[in-house]
């Protein structure tokens, strides 16, 4: 089943003035699954591609659509709904909100989604106990490595049960052991979650581990490889 | 979940909201402050004035009101007298001749209102015996004793046992003199009595004037008596005219407006310096965590989830802080009510405007709540502006400052 589709996708900043083309004319679908990573030099357009999957920018052209629904037509409320309730996001500074506990950061998420308690304690549990990290989970953010807080930041990502991961280099401030480690847990996540990994990376390490690696080059798709 | 979130965020920099809740503290407690010091001034002016000169309730004839002439006397004042005497709201009632005259020394005269008064029932109903401060009350002197004040012997140059001289017209509009001599000088807490009025026994007065008429009963009335009710009562046993002290000196509405209005500009100027401070510091919080309140946007937080997030959490503060200022602006009103605040250093300039130089804070109890209020909806309005600069931050841009 397709999650992402784009068509003709583009983005151009600055199309008044001097117009930089970071997005061209991408064609993409990605299948329910999946654990992809978008590589690529800095500034081919990796992240803007994301965004624009993500539903927080807007394309200047073309069209993303998520389950078969066309983002670009949302409304601003909307597309918050459907970023709550579609994709989780991974950061690469792991963005917790550091006065909650490593399991209020995962749970918040549910409680956004509205959850009633029983189900986003099982939840809660349930993904930090995978994840490896059940042991830190009254911790705040502060009190974790950044292996951990990354390992916080994909449970909670995980946690809505989004129909696919955004991770915007998720492993640029991580040691070798606990990227290693990092994705060792997501790839797991990914076969047992049947969740669908899409990242933006140029980490060699990563890049192993995708089972799909789209490249870009100044904004548009040169290779695209099934592993 | 907004209230976790909101609590939590108040304690992430515990300094910055200790500085907030404190400014509301001292805001609150300066406001208690100032409006019980305020409530103070108008309780010891109507408090002297009540006291020492218009007691609550007077009655008069009504042409008298207009025309302060001696053959405009009070009706039935026995009848009212009978009346009123078995009512245990009324503390005592004083019945005076009241008359406009001259008095002359031997370097000078002045005019003067000449109340004729029964000894006892004048000094319960205005406490004139404890405003002696020279000589003795009606008591030492056999043959027409009378009672002035110390400003008005010093304007005359008399002392105790000096002899004066009233001039005044009697009932038959003749003019009649009789020399008088005092036995008592007076400082009323009332200027305009220390100003010129002096007091003479009734029964001296009634036959020099050959009559015995009665122009005006004053009233006081027993702590926690209805003084409409009673104006009320008093009406309808007379044809009188009967009116409470309000009705008799309008500077009494006039003081009670002002006090009102001030102590609305005060709450106001306070507020408003509060309301700075708090937009001040919440903008601050929210600038500082630009990129977490991306974040929570970016993962699906409503905009209004994160505007109620930045508002509950100042209101949290001003829900903390209120009572707090409340409390302690409580005691230091109880404490103060029960010592006074001694303002000595201005007692001269005080007096002159008929205040004791100790005031006594006050506050009604119904006003806490009403502050209570007040706060929550300053800190409410001062969190609007940093709300909704946090809901106007572009989810991307803390994606982009990863």
């Amino acid at each position: 089943m397709t999650v992402i589709q784009t068509k003709n996708l583009k983005k151009v900043y600055n199309p008044e003035t001097i117009p930089v083309v970071a997005v061209d004319d991408v064609d993409l679908a990605v299948e329910e699954g999946e654990f992809t990573a978008v590589v690529g030099p800095s500034g081919c357009g990796k992240t803007t591609l994301l965004n624009m999957i993500g539903g927080l920018d807007q394309p200047t052209g073309g069209t993303v659509s998520v389950g078969g629904e066309e983002i670009g037509r949302m409304s601003q409320s909307q597309l918050t709904d459907f970023r709550l309730n579609n994709i989780g996001f991974v950061f690469q500074s792991y963005n917790l909100i550091p006065v909650l506990t490593a399991r209020e950061n995962v749970e918040f998420i549910m409680l956004l989604q509205k959850c009633d308690k029983a189900y986003r304690d099982k939840r809660t549990l349930d993904i930090l106990e995978k994840m490896g990290i059940r042991d830190q989970m009254n911790r705040r953010p502060a009190q974790l490595s950044g292996g951990q807080q990354q390992r916080v930041a994909v449970a909670r990502a995980l946690a809505s049960s989004p129909k696919f991961i955004l991770a915007d280099e998720p492993t640029a401030n991580l040691d070798t052991k606990a990227t290693e480690s990092l994705l060792d847990i997501m790839a797991q996540m990914n076969k047992e979650e049947k969740a669908t990994f899409i990242f933006s990376t140029h980490d060699q390490r990563v890049i192993d581990k995708a089972k799909r690696v789209i490249t870009l080059e100044d904004g548009r798709i040169i290779s695209d490889e099934n592993r | 979940m907004i209230f976790t979130l909101s609590w939590k965020n108040i304690w992430r920099s515990k300094r910055r909201s200790f500085v907030v809740i404190g400014a509301i503290v001292l805001g609150v407690w300066s406001l208690i402050f100032i409006i019980a010091f305020y409530n103070s001034f108008g309780a010891a002016f109507t408090r002297n004035a009540i006291n020492h000169e218009h007691s609550h309730i007077q009655v008069h004839n009504s042409d008298y009101i207009t025309e302060p002439d001696l053959k405009y006397q009070l009706k039935d004042v026995d009848v009212m007298k009978v009346a009123l005497d078995s009512l245990s709201s009324i503390k005592s009632i004083s019945a005076r001749q009241k008359i406009n005259g001259m008095i002359a020394s031997t370097k000078t005269s002045a005019g003067v209102q000449i109340y004729g008064v029964n000894e006892q029932a004048e000094s319960i109903t205005t406490g004139l015996e404890d405003q002696l401060v020279e000589g003795t009350y009606f008591s030492k002197i056999r043959r027409n004793p009378i009672l002035i004040s110390r400003k008005l012997a010093d304007k005359l140059k008399v002392k105790i046992r000096s002899k004066v001289v009233l001039t005044f017209q009697d009932i038959e509009a003749n003019i009649t003199s009789a020399s008088f001599r005092v036995e008592g000088i007076f400082d009323s807490k009332s200027p305009k009595i220390n100003e010129g009025v002096i007091y003479v026994r009734q029964s001296d007065l009634n036959r020099l004037v050959n009559d015995k008429g009665i122009h005006e009963l004053a009233i006081l009335l027993n702590e926690g008596a209805e003084i409409d009710e009673m104006k009320v009562f008093v009406s309808s046993i007379t044809d009188n005219t009967v009116r409470t002290y309000k009705e008799i000196a309008p500077e009494f509405n006039l003081m009670e407006e002002s006090s009102v209005m001030t102590k609305r500009i005060l709450t106001v100027i306070i507020m408003l310096a509060l309301l700075f401070g708090i937009v001040n510091t919440m903008l601050m919080a929210v600038l500082e965590r630009t990129k977490e309140i991306g974040m929570l946007r970016s993962v699906g937080m409503k905009k209004r989830s994160v505007f109620s997030m930045v508002v509950m959490e100042t209101c949290l503060m001003g829900l903390m802080a209120g009572p707090l200022g409340l409390l302690l602006g409580f005691l230091t009103i109880s404490w103060l009510s029960d010592r006074g605040m001694d303002l000595s250093m201005y007692a001269d300039a005080l007096k002159e405007y008929g205040y004791d130089a100790i005031f006594y804070p006050e506050m009604d109890v119904v006003t806490y709540p009403s502050l209570m209020i007040i706060v929550i909806l300053t800190a409410f309005i001062g969190a609007i502006y940093p709300a909704i600069k946090a809901i106007s931050l572009n989810p991307l841009e803390a994606i982009r400052k990863i």
